[in-house]
């Protein structure tokens, strides 16, 4: 959808009409998800309220730049934290060295989680999940390490796929699934530790004698 | 005590295919936890993804783990959709847009 100036005058709306309608229903449509996400990076409601003003005013720009295909969503994802980073005066090259020592634990990827050992026995359905409260699952996803973060919030927030995660966040694929599952492995723990502390599920009895799910 | 329950766990993740899932195909528990997350997230090419979901839906000892990972997934998700976009929000960037060329319609 490129249509710049064309001398066509064929229809009666003005020039950029055809775009704005474009834009309208392809990039305004996510602009709750961009606020969210631009709540996530910054933590703050007024910054977020400025980053998505800011991304949606560059994706504005950028319009006919936007190459139909990639989605508008991880399009305007990557605008808002290209927009943040730079906002931070954070430079790439200096989180992209954090990366590489983060990224290195390929045996992550499987779905062996240690709350679900710990808990298989009082719950092992993770009931205890659906009765934490909405701020405290937002606080301690905002605390993760922010490149676990990203990843976790771009990809079970709003349901980016992971090539799709990887282009917002400018790192190959099995970088991605590595962050996306060791962020959830580190926020489930955090979030059974807020769990047991406001008594939505008990503490392990004693032991930390681990996996004893086995049985019938 | 607990040495024995690793051990049969163990034993049976070596022996493999769990009970429920014998008449699909000979994928172990260890092959399907393995990939769990993948096929949550919609990630497994469709053969693989056919076996690895016929399998955890149906493994009894596989099955809670999976549905541990959506509880845990939709909690997620409902927190975040708890938050929108103040609607002073939405009006300032449609104005911010319009000065910018942003058209009627």
């Amino acid at each position: 959808l490129t249509s710049s100036d064309s001398p066509g005058a064929a229809g009666t709306s003005p020039p950029g009409a055809d775009q704005s309608r474009t834009f309208r229903s392809e990039a305004l449509v996510h602009l709750d998800a961009v606020y969210r996400f631009a709540l996530r990076l910054s933590g703050d409601p007024d910054t977020a309220g400025d980053l998505t003003q800011e991304t949606f005013l560059r994706a504005w720009r950028g319009w006919e730049s936007y190459t139909v295909g990639t989605r508008a969503k991880s399009w305007l994802f990557t605008i808002c934290r290209n927009t943040f980073l730079r906002g931070e005066g954070r430079e790439k090259r200096h989180t992209e060295i954090l990366n590489e020592l983060v990224d290195e634990d390929p045996r992550r990827a499987s779905g062996e989680s240690a709350v679900f050992s710990s808990v298989g026995d009082r719950d092992p359905e993770g009931a205890f999940w659906d009765r934490l409260v909405d701020d405290r699952i937002l606080r301690e996803i905002d605390a993760l390490p922010p490149e676990f973060r990203d990843a976790v919030v771009l990809s079970d927030l709003e349901d980016l796929s992971y090539q799709e995660v990887a282009e917002v966040l400018e790192v190959p694929v099995g970088t991605v699934k590595s962050r996306i599952f060791r962020g959830r492995r580190i926020l489930q723990e955090r979030l059974y530790d807020v769990a047991v502390a406001s008594g939505i599920i008990e503490s392990t009895p004693e032991s930390v004698s681990g996996q004893k799910d086995d049985g019938a | 005590m607990s040495w024995i329950n690793d051990l049969r766990k163990l034993l049976s993740r070596v022996r493999g295919a769990s009970p429920a899932a014998e008449g699909h195909d000979p994928i172990t528990c260890r092959e399907a936890v393995d990939h769990l997350l993948e096929w949550l997230d919609g990630e497994l090419e469709e053969t693989e993804s056919k076996r690895v979901g016929a399998h955890l839906e149906t493994c009894g000892r596989c099955y809670p783990r999976l549905r541990f990972e959506r509880a845990f997934r939709e909690a997620l998700a409902r927190a975040s959709r708890s938050q929108e976009a103040p609607a002073e929000l939405r009006e300032g960037v449609e104005q911010a847009l319009r000065r910018d060329g942003f058209g009627p319609d």
